[in-house]
């Protein structure tokens, strides 16, 4: 075979020198782009990965604001940018309450939302509720009683309400960002501790991050999972655990477990009350269990503080 | 121009266009290339039928087709004859084996989804073939550098290698294991590569083996957690897909070496190279550009390994003659003192660096294995390998 431009000992003519200055100009550009230097080759082809977006600071937007002055959604400055997803969990935006027709106030469902959802409760009458930019009235029902009405448009949105008597609509958003909770204040509170912690292994899924139990001043007690991530379920809870370390899903199957909460988001820092009747002293670690699959996700073995 | 018309039987076959006569060579039934490409083929049909290879019929056949053609139109241009483009036919037909493109789903038989992936791959492979060849000859297997080429350049969130797991049939994964093992025998036996499989099947055995003891893991997106343990020394060891590579990629006799001795070296290196690019990989789709980015490394080095093999049994040969002729000669007389051929210096390889040949595939020989190496702290891969991305299966 005869060799071509870049291996021939003969003198190269002048578009045979350039075929072989743009022939090596290629192999380094793509001795680059391969190694993904400075990120050139996801901003060539793009990306699977999520866009990085900034966690929610709190399951209610409007609380949220109240407390802290906060923009709806984002924690507060600087806010940590993550590509990681939760399950998606629903946030609350805004009550509005009512009585016959009128336009109600108006609310901002964020860009990043997936969907969002009105509960609507009336006593009398029939309850019209029109977004604007959607043909379908997002609630279109006989009165009394409760139900659930979507939308899907983000932005400002401004309802308009027609209805024979009083109204309540709670409206909430589907967002899959992380929600990065403060502490609860008891949790810092004077009188409050640490009483163990651990840190999540995998067992049948991915699970990351730190548990903390607090008794709080008060003597209930309080979980906090920090810089938590578990692999994505709509039917997961966390749980105490008898056993010291558990590696497998039998074995948390055959151990004393109890439910502590159902766990809607999967990433990001939260808190959750310890209910009443149970006494986490007599547990030895929490589990991410998924009562569908019947699958510990991921576990930790709680040590003494 | 006259229209083309073919020969009479009894001549050589030729065709005549405008009045010139241009040779045609037909395939060979004893080319073992026919053999390599029925095996394939036969794994095609597996994949296609009962193994659910998320490639179509019409993403083979167009990459079979670019590929021949590419090299049917090269060797025209260089020798002025229609040679049936065998090899061409065989990089397109092994570029279609193992890369995927993302988003294609089996059973879309005639999908042309993301065939721009398979005709850069192609293109990639037949330029490598024909315009690096430092030494005379292509350097490295045209397929192999085509694939990892187009699974880095490309990257993770494009296309990915076929899964190193062929599926759930236990009955299709156990018929394409004969077929591979069969194929193996048939091919590897006619071109003496069976030292070289063995050599690298062992040494790869162990140190997969190696590195499931001291609790490596992988994510792919196919298995639910984490493979580790005996899981990822079986998925990796015993893969098909691995079987594939060492008996049908790279025991090319065009790119592997010619000494005997040196073959064992060279399967031995593959698998040196292949597990210390793994071993820090977190994921399935950097574990596969590992073993296939060994090659590409190892055919670099290839012309030094059989110069230094060559040398070696040179000095022994001489050796032995000399001590020979110490024996038969008389006492008095001094052995004949033969030069043995030095080995090129290190300068004289930099000199030829100015080589635009060599300087390609330096550039090549470093790049693979970095890019690769960097794969292991690539985000993207891990995060479709999690099944993090937002989709179910991102592949």
């Amino acid at each position: 075979m005869t060799d071509f431009a870049l291996s021939g000992p003969r003198p190269a003519s002048g578009p045979r020198k350039a075929s072989t200055v743009v022939g090596l100009i290629f192999l380094v550009a793509s001795a680059l782009i391969g190694g993904n230097a400075f990120g050139t080759r996801e901003r060539l082809w793009g990306s699977e990965t999520p866009t990085a977006r900034a966690p929610a600071a709190s399951r209610d937007v409007g609380a949220a604001a109240a407390a802290g002055g906060a923009t709806e959604t984002t924690a507060p400055a600087p806010p940590t940018q993550s590509v990681l997803r939760s399950q998606p969990w629903w946030q609350g935006v805004t009550t509005l309450d009512g009585a016959g027709t009128t336009t109600a106030a108006t609310f901002t469902i964020v860009p990043g939302a997936l969907q969002w959802r009105v509960r609507w409760t009336c006593d009398t009458g029939h309850l019209l509720v029109r977004a604007p930019s959607q043909t379908r009235p997002v609630v279109d029902a006989a009165c009394p009683g409760p139900d659930v009405g979507y939308g899907a448009r983000t932005g400002p949105i401004t309802l308009q309400v027609t209805a024979d008597g009083p109204w309540h609509l709670v409206v909430e958003q589907q967002v899959d960002v992380p929600l990065n909770e403060p502490p609860l204040a008891a949790m810092t509170a004077p009188g409050a501790s640490v009483v163990a912690r651990g840190s999540l292994y995998r067992i049948d899924q991915v699970g990351t991050g730190d548990v903390l139990v607090y008794r709080l001043p008060d003597g209930t007690y309080a979980l906090r999972l920090d810089n938590f991530f578990v692999t994505a379920n709509s039917d997961l809870e966390v749980q105490f655990s008898s056993l010291d370390a558990p590696h497998s899903t039998d074995q948390v199957a055959h151990a004393t477990q109890v439910s502590v909460a159902t766990l809607d988001v999967t990433t990001g820092s939260l808190n959750f009350m310890v209910p009443p009747s149970i006494d986490p002293v007599q547990y030895k670690s929490v589990v991410m269990w998924c009562e569908v699959q019947h699958s510990a996700y991921a576990a930790a073995t709680l040590r003494p503080a | 121009m006259s229209a083309p018309t073919v020969a009479p039987a009894a001549s050589r076959p030729h065709l005549t266009v405008g009045g010139q006569q241009i040779p045609v060579v037909l395939p060979n039934r004893r080319d073992p290339r026919l053999k390599l490409s029925a095996v394939i083929i036969t794994l095609h049909v597996l994949g296609q039928t009962v193994l659910g290879f998320k490639v179509s019929i019409a993403q083979i056949l167009v990459t079979m087709l670019v590929c021949g053609l590419i090299d049917a139109a090269v060797t025209f241009r260089s020798g002025r004859m229609l040679v049936w483009p065998a090899s061409g036919i065989l990089t397109g037909s092994s570029i279609a084996f193992i890369l995927r493109a993302s988003g294609t789903r089996h059973g879309d038989w005639w999908s042309l989804h993301g065939i721009q992936f398979f005709v850069l791959a192609g293109v990639i492979s037949l330029l490598s073939k024909h315009l690096v060849r430092p030494t005379g000859r292509h350097l490295f297997n045209p397929s192999n550098v085509g694939i990892v080429w187009c699974l880095l350049v490309v990257g993770p969130n494009h296309v990915f290698a076929q899964y190193l797991w062929w599926g759930p049939n236990h009955a299709g994964v156990a018929f394409a294991y004969a077929v591979i093992a069969f194929g193996a025998f048939w091919i590897l036996r006619s071109v003496r590569m069976i030292p070289m499989a063995v050599s690298f099947l062992a040494t790869f055995a162990v140190l997969m083996g190696i590195f499931a003891l001291v609790g490596r893991s992988f994510f792919a997106i196919w298995h639910v957690g984490p493979i580790q343990g005996l899981s990822y020394w079986a998925t990796i060891a015993l893969s098909p897909e691995v079987l594939v590579f060492v008996f049908f990629m790279i025991s090319d006799p065009q790119t592997a070496p010619k000494v005997p001795s040196a073959r064992v070296i060279y399967g031995a290196a593959v698998a040196v190279v292949a597990a210390a690019l793994l071993f820090f990989q977190h994921t399935e789709f950097g574990i596969k550009v590992s073993i296939l980015s060994s090659l590409t490394v190892v055919c670099a080095v290839v012309p030094f390994l059989e110069a230094a093999v060559r040398h070696r049994q040179l000095q022994r040969a001489l050796a032995a003659d000399g001590a020979g002729a110490g024996t038969d000669a008389p006492p008095e007389a001094e052995p004949p003192r033969v030069p043995v051929p030095s080995r090129p210096p290190l300068v004289t390889v930099l000199a030829r660096l100015r080589r635009p040949a060599v300087a390609a595939a330096v550039v090549i020989a470093l790049a693979a294995p970095v890019d690769t190496a960097l794969l292991a702290r690539n985000r993207q891969a891990l995060l479709i390998e999690r099944g993090e991305v937002g989709k179910a299966n991102a592949q």
